[in-house]
């Protein structure tokens, strides 16, 4: 049974996104980040359910292509669905892409499988040259989405990396 | 059809499309048909140009785009035809270069075959398939997947290793963005 409950920190999240003029999002679905994708519908922002987390890159890099913002959402799972479309188009192509991602494989963890990619995306971003932020505390979530944002602009790919520690979205028996 | 020849129907039937060519045959048709043309050429990223495409149609309703691919590249990517299918922009085209084989790794044959507009089909997509360039100009008025078949395959001559940061200014410069 899993109960989803949106963390307060996930509205303004979304408004963030919003106000801070991206044109859409491309997200796989995941719980933690539920609330930022109702509160994007609720503002009318157009929100893609695709199938596959690279095939969100690949979208959000054909609307960067056409000079727009395209937010990724994805759980961190999905970064390793991710790496050659981040390593061979979005990167390259200075195409950018900002990214949310909802971790798993962090403290409090009780899932095996959720546990070496979650630990890795931190260097595996990295590793593509791509700066992730990590944020633990709601206070947080707002700069770090304009940053990000921002960043995006310029032709900067980051990604925002929402800890465990915020809470919302998990609550698993 | 050779792969140009499928490229050169699509520059003729809808000439001022914005072409998506995946890396690899596509890329190379694109730019020798187009002489380089401010068209998206992926020079990586193996699965991602029809997502691409879908991308760039979405974000303008006002431009038809047309993702040229390879049935390797299909593959690799194939569940992207199911968010087109939920998505259903009227100004995608996906045409489907279908020979067969991994051309660009030297022929390596796909694992089963192509089935691109079978596939599109269930999922409630116009689709054609298309043995010649009449075909291919019909289809290219009616579908939004072609599987056009490619009987020979001839290396259109142009790299497929494109400057990824042109591409993007070129695109943008194009679109006004």
């Amino acid at each position: 049974m899993t109960t989803i409950t949106a963390g307060a920190w996930a509205a303004p999240a979304a408004d963030a996104l919003v106000d801070a003029g991206i044109d859409a999002a491309a997200f796989v679905p995941d719980s933690r980040l539920d609330g930022i994708v109702s509160r994007l519908l609720e503002r009318e922002m157009v929100v893609r359910t695709l199938t596959r987390e690279e095939e969100c890159f690949a979208y959000a890099a054909g609307r960067s292509y056409a000079g727009q913002v395209c937010a990724v959402l994805l759980q961190c799972s999905g970064l390793g669905n991710s790496l050659n479309a981040l390593g061979s188009l979005v990167v390259p192509g200075g195409l950018g892409i900002p990214m949310v991602v909802s971790m798993r494989g962090t403290l409090g963890e009780t899932n095996p499988a959720q546990m070496p990619i979650g630990v890795a995306t931190p260097a595996l971003l990295n590793a593509l040259g791509i700066s992730s932020f990590a944020v633990r505390r709601p206070d947080e979530v707002v700069p770090a989405v304009e940053g990000v944002v921002a960043m995006a602009r310029a032709g900067i790919t980051a990604a925002v990396l929402l800890e465990s520690e915020i809470g919302g979205g998990r609550d698993r028996g | 059809m050779i792969a140009a020849e499928v490229v050169t129907t699509i520059t003729k039937a809808l000439p001022d499309a914005l072409l998506v060519a995946s890396l690899g045959t596509a890329t190379s048709a694109v730019r020798a048909v187009t002489d380089d043309g401010p068209h998206v050429s992926i020079a990586g990223a193996m699965g991602g140009a029809v997502a691409v495409a879908l991308g760039l149609a979405d974000a303008r309703p006002d431009v038809t785009v047309v993702a040229v691919v390879g049935d390797g590249e299909l593959l690799m990517g194939a569940s992207t035809l199911w968010s087109v299918a939920g998505i259903r922009p009227q100004n995608l085209v996906v045409v489907v270069l279908a020979d067969g084989v991994y051309s660009i790794t030297g022929g390596q044959p796909l694992p089963a075959g192509c089935q691109a507009a079978a596939v599109a089909a269930a999922l409630g997509l116009p689709s054609a398939t298309a043995d010649t360039a009449a075909e291919l100009a019909e289809a290219l008025t009616t579908a939004t997947v072609i599987e056009a078949t490619v009987h020979e395959r001839v290396w259109p001559g142009p790299s497929p290793f494109v400057d990824p940061h042109a591409v993007r200014l070129t695109v943008r410069s194009r679109l006004g963005a």
